[in-house]
């Protein structure tokens, strides 16, 4: 640790009467670009060609569904805030508000709950469910807050990105629209970011490293993932 | 840690008997002194052997509620060079008004201009008192706690979709046609009238506040005589939202992403700032995980890199050099792509917890950082073989915009700037925060302060940022997967979460702050009581004092240099607004 001088003649040369005359310092500059001008090119062809977003990526949210996955606490989850048990294919979303209460801007969420309207000898009375879940997000700042204070894992991210509409209308998200956009993403990438309980494994990748858009930005020489840590394989 | 010690506030006490000492048990003494004797007790302790608290480094107002009388404390911080110690010094605003410090560092200025714009404090003797932010005919002084979060909703203003094609967007969610108040033409004429009350020469010319070679939304003001400035003023404000009010609504992992928005090209070690003081606050700094410290410092090493790349692009662009602008961006690239796959966001990154990082490295992330390192040092090569010693880049920065030592500690400048002075200014070396400490690098300092020095700094500093990414890679791989990546209190007083629910704050005050590529972020958070909400949350921001800095820098110079002497400052325009 210590102090490092910089400065003209302290670590840079001036330009000797030499350079200066044979004008050596752009020719050494035109050197380095002639040498790049060789190289691939990087860039990507949007939109013909598209970078997949990494598994962590904070995209459009989307609300999901039980499929099995859920974690060991769900039900408990479930019977504490008196919720009907979700079938299959049902929302995960128990109507907590855990969410809105960790977002930084809680006018995005409207989230209500309503009692199921059956005779009291039902199984089901007295028990709720969501009747409301629309999101703004107009005003979302896509931080992340909402998805780790969900109990369930139910809001998420997903790895969509272009969510430009003609109304303001267009960005508020109803809880049948969330549902597919979850429902799409797992489908398609659930694999590469939950482990069967939902949680992030720690064999979830940086980015998929087959993805040959995204190498292009890499020289096309991307680098081979491995593992992070001594004990990790 | 670089505060005061205790026994050296107390013999203050018993040299001027109208000295309060308020002891801290995080160790963050201050004094308090009363209005009267504030000049001459500062006189003392910026000029005293024993002291020599030469810096600025800030000057800012707590508002303690309407009930209270008086109502509002000035709050001086300083930093003394020679012993590497910072002081806290407070005195009450009665009447509200607070003698001016200009007359003793320059940096004062922008400084009261903001707490007379935010908090309606007058400063006695201030040369031109005028908003610092807002339009001069705004009635408001935003940041008094009575001043609604919201802001007063006085004008209507119809979405140009309801106006135009007769969309019906009422009764949406969320949709109201009331707003804030907005300025009109006229008030920004009056504004920009009042900040170059006296005009010296022929022309003003005014450069922004849209102009690419701004970088942002500043609208400078020059004075011109030919070629040739006489005087200079900047007008900023365009993108102030108002960060410091909407932190002091929140919790304090919630104002971590409000954070990412302001000096959005480094918003990792924006992200740092916040986390250090907080944790500094709740006495925990020392007992976050290794992993996490680790973790935290290689991630804001490599968002110096990201940081200074883009300002080397855009610096060299600015004078010429378009190939730079495309080389340096290919290599921030891939750090892009870094941050994307371990924090979720290529720009707004929201990656650090107070109390750690909210996950754990991803698969994959020390090879992808490996693999950038190892080509890396060699790009830099190229990029010096086109600049350093070029003879353009030498005539266009050498002896232009020399600062000198004085003016560092003058106006409280930090960060590369005041190291290309000569002065070694690097909290990283002065507080040794997170992982810092265990670390070898070496602090590059300049010698003449000129804008070719600050260059050379800069250029320097990625390389020692390198070799603390690869130290930190190192040391990360000998850890275990199950190691902590988050703090975890056995104090049960104590509430710290990932995601911010119910993270309190306990009572005391903090000044801390972490070095960024842009100077010096320091957070300084007052709590009266235990709570979730900071009572005052103020973020004392490198980018704002160093480009006051400017206008100075300018007499006499040619307009050309503008463009090379900002440039060299390298402000961002959402932290200095904030
Ligand atoms: S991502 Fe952040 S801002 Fe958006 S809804 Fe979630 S918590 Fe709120
Ligand atoms: S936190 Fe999860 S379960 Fe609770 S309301 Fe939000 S989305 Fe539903």
């Amino acid at each position: 640790m210590g102090i490092k001088k910089v400065g003209l003649n302290r670590t840079v040369q001036p330009q000797t009467l030499k350079e200066k005359v044979l004008f050596l310092d752009f020719m050494k500059g035109l050197r380095t670009t002639i040498k790049h001008l060789f190289r691939k090119v990087i860039t990507v062809d949007f939109p013909f060609e598209l970078i997949e977003p990494a598994p962590r990526f904070r995209g459009v949210h989307g609300l999901r569904n039980v499929d099995g996955t859920e974690k060991d606490d769900f039900e408990a989850w479930v019977k504490k805030l008196k919720i009907k048990p979700p079938e299959p294919g049902e929302t995960r979303c128990i109507g907590c508000k855990f969410c809105q209460a960790a977002c930084p801007v809680p006018e995005i969420f409207v989230i209500k709950t309503e009692k199921l309207d059956v005779p009291e000898d039902h199984p089901y009375h007295g028990l709720k469910v969501l009747s409301q879940f629309d999101m703004d997000l107009s005003k979302c700042m896509f931080c992340g807050l909402c998805t780790l204070a969900c109990p369930t894992i139910c809001i998420i991210h997903t790895d969509i990105y272009d969510l430009s509409t003609y109304t303001r209308n267009g960005w508020v998200l109803n809880k049948e629209t969330l549902s597919k956009i979850a429902d799409d993403f797992i489908a398609r990438r659930g694999k590469e970011k939950y482990d069967d309980k939902s949680n992030w494994p720690d064999w979830q990748k940086i980015w998929d490293d087959r993805d040959t858009a995204r190498a292009k930005a890499w020289d096309n020489n991307p680098p081979r993932l491995g593992p992070n840590y001594a004990d990790q394989h | 840690m670089s505060w005061i010690t205790l026994d050296k506030i107390n013999r203050l006490k018993e040299k001027f008997d109208f000295v309060q000492v308020n002891e801290n048990d995080k160790g963050f003494h201050s004094v308090e002194v009363p209005k009267e004797n504030f000049k001459q007790f500062l006189k003392f302790l910026k000029e005293d052997p024993d002291y020599q608290f030469k810096m600025f480094i800030d000057w800012t107002i707590i508002d303690h509620g309407e009930k209270a009388d008086p109502r509002f404390q000035g709050i001086l911080i300083l930093f003394s060079p020679e012993y590497r110690e910072r002081i806290i010094v407070k005195t009450w605003a009665t009447d509200e008004t607070l003698p001016t410090l200009t007359d003793m560092w320059a940096g004062a200025k922008w400084a009261e201009r903001e707490a007379w714009d935010m908090f309606g404090i007058r400063f006695e003797g201030h040369e031109n008192l005028v908003r610092m932010f807002m339009w001069e005919t705004y009635q408001h002084h935003p940041l008094r706690k009575d001043f609604p979060i919201r802001g007063y909703e006085e004008v209507e203003l119809p979405s140009l979709n309801e106006e135009e094609r007769a969309d019906q967007l009422e009764g949406l969610q969320n949709y109201s046609r009331m707003h804030t108040a907005l300025p009109t033409m006229e008030d920004i004429e009056i504004t920009q009238r009042k900040r170059l009350p006296k005009k010296k020469a022929q022309i003003v010319l005014n450069w922004g506040p849209l102009h690419p070679g701004t970088h942002g939304t500043i609208w400078f003001l020059f004075d011109m005589e030919g070629e040739y400035v006489q005087q200079c003023d900047i007008i900023i404000g365009q993108l102030h939202r108002g960060v410091e009010k909407l932190a002091e609504n929140l919790n304090v992992q919630q104002i971590i992403p409000y954070t990412d928005r302001m000096d959005y090209i480094a918003s990792i070690n924006e992200n740092h700032s916040v986390c250090v003081a907080a944790e500094k606050l709740l006495g925990i700094h020392e007992k976050i995980p290794e992993k996490a410290k680790y973790i935290r410092t290689m991630m804001a090493e490599l968002s110096r890199i990201n940081s200074h790349l883009l300002w080397l692009g855009t610096y060299a662009l600015d004078l010429g050099a378009l190939t730079m602008f495309l080389y340096t961006f290919r290599e921030r690239e891939k750090l892009m792509d870094i941050f994307e796959g371990i924090t979720g966001a290529r720009f707004t990154i929201n990656y650090f917890r107070v109390g750690g990082v909210y996950a754990d490295l991803p698969y994959g992330s020390l090879d992808a950082i490996e693999h950038f390192l190892k080509d890396f040092p060699e790009r830099l090569k190229d990029y010096e073989t086109l600049l350093t010693r070029n003879r353009i880049w030498l005539r266009r920065n050498i002896d232009v915009g020399i600062i000198t030592e004085e003016d560092v500690y003058s106006y409280g400048l930090t960060g590369a700037v005041a190291r290309a002075s000569g002065v070694p200014y690097d909290l990283r070396m002065i507080d040794k925060y997170d992982a810092y400490g265990d670390v070898e690098f070496d602090v590059p300092v300049g010698e003449k302060g000129d804008s070719y020095d600050r260059y050379l700094v800069r250029v320097e500093e990625i390389k020692q940022s390198v070799k603390i990414v690869q130290q930190c890679i190192q040391k990360l791989r000998k850890m275990s997967k199950n190691d902590p990546f988050f703090f975890e209190p056995e104090d049960k007083k104590m509430k710290i979460t990932i995601d911010g629910r119910g993270t309190k704050l306990f009572k005391g005050e903090v000044y801390a702050g972490t070095d960024n590529p842009r100077g010096e972020l320091g957070v300084y958070i007052y709590m009266p009581k235990d709570g979730i909400k900071p009572y005052r949350f103020r973020l004392r921001s490198g980018a704002f004092y160093n480009l006051q800095i400017f206008p100075k820098l300018m007499i006499g110079r040619p307009i050309a240099d503008a463009i090379t002497i900002l440039s060299t400052i390298d402000p961002v325009v959402g932290e200095t607004d904030r």
